[in-house]
């Protein structure tokens, strides 16, 4: 009987919570309309004398939004260490997918180097063109995915290489982060000179939050493609 | 032109779709699937989201399939032994 009662409160409680919630909602929806509801309008206003980059989505996700996009890649960071844990290593390890082929070995050895290439040139230009830390962290890690599946257990990589690229780009995110609070007053502000719009070098940090962005993303995609690519060899288990 | 382009890439996306959901050949469904991402990376472009469309490229048509394909041959393996 009692416990009846219990629930009902709660029910009754959780009700009127919602309909609370669902009521200022409402409010604030009726409220943000005209002119405030168009951020992407205001964004792209405030981007020429904030950032001076070409690519207006780059001084959003690493200006405007960039403590989103340190977020961001922390979360990147623990899901690559969930798999870590989960994924059982162990010393006979074998790669699947992978066939002994010569042609395929020679054409994803002269395309490697190409599409690390492409991928630095795609972080380096983020500000300018389409594209960025991550779309270029991934390609870069698409080549060594490339070299995987062409090689097989030939390739190996340098895991403290790749442990320290990944650390070194986590820590610099941050650093900059903690030199924009030194130098401009606020966490990621922007301290370095802006440089004139279309330029290589302009844009001030955005270029470097990027590259660091894309060291890191290429570190951690490169080594998720490792671990699933290289399992234990199902004829010893 | 750009128009027709737009219906054959949706067209495209919708069989794909139904080609990765009624495949009786489960790696032939992860084939399917990169081939979603590809035409879903082509629609990116054509509605101006360049950004968008090279995560894409990249992510949907190549690393998420080989990663899929993986775990299907591992699992797939275990079945037998089991």
């Amino acid at each position: 009987m009692n416990l009846k009662k219990t629930i009902r409160l709660k029910t009754l409680l959780s009700t009127l919570m919602v309909s609370f919630l669902t009521i200022t909602l409402l409010g604030i929806l009726a409220q943000v309309s005209g002119e405030h509801a168009t951020l992407g309008n205001r964004l792209l206003s405030l981007n020429h004398n904030l950032t001076q980059s070409a690519n207006a989505v780059t001084s959003v996700v690493t200006y405007f939004r960039g403590l989103d996009t340190l977020g961001e890649v922390t979360i990147l960071f623990l899901s690559i260490f969930g798999v870590g844990i989960g994924i059982n290593r162990s010393e006979h390890l074998h790669t699947i997918l992978h066939y002994d082929n010569a042609l395929l070995k020679m054409g994803a050895r002269v395309l490697f180097p190409v599409i690390i290439l492409f991928g630095f040139y795609i972080i380096f230009h983020g500000h300018l063109s389409p594209g960025g830390g991550f779309q270029g962290g991934v390609v870069i890690a698409s080549a060594f995915l490339l070299m995987f599946l062409a090689e097989g257990d030939a390739y190996a990589l340098d895991h403290k290489i790749l442990t320290l690229v990944e650390a070194f780009s986590g820590v610099g995110f941050v650093l900059l982060g903690l030199l924009g609070v030194l130098l401009g007053g606020l966490f990621l502000s922007n301290p370095l000179p802006l440089g004139t719009l279309g330029q290589l070098f302009s844009g001030g940090v955005l270029p470097i939050i990027y590259l660091f962005v894309g060291l890191k993303v290429a570190a951690e995609i490169t080594v998720l493609i490792e671990y699933f690519i290289r399992t234990h060899d199902a004829r010893d288990a | 032109m750009i128009g027709l382009v737009i219906l054959g890439t949706f067209l495209m996306l919708i069989v794909v779709a139904y080609m990765v959901v009624s495949d009786e050949f489960l790696a032939g469904s992860v084939v399917y699937f990169m081939a979603f991402g590809l035409g879903s990376t082509v629609l990116y472009v054509i509605f101006s989201a360049p950004d968008v469309a090279l995560t894409e490229a990249v992510i949907g048509a190549g690393v998420s399939g080989v990663v899929f394909l993986v775990s299907l041959l591992q699992t797939q393996t275990r079945e037998d032994e089991g």
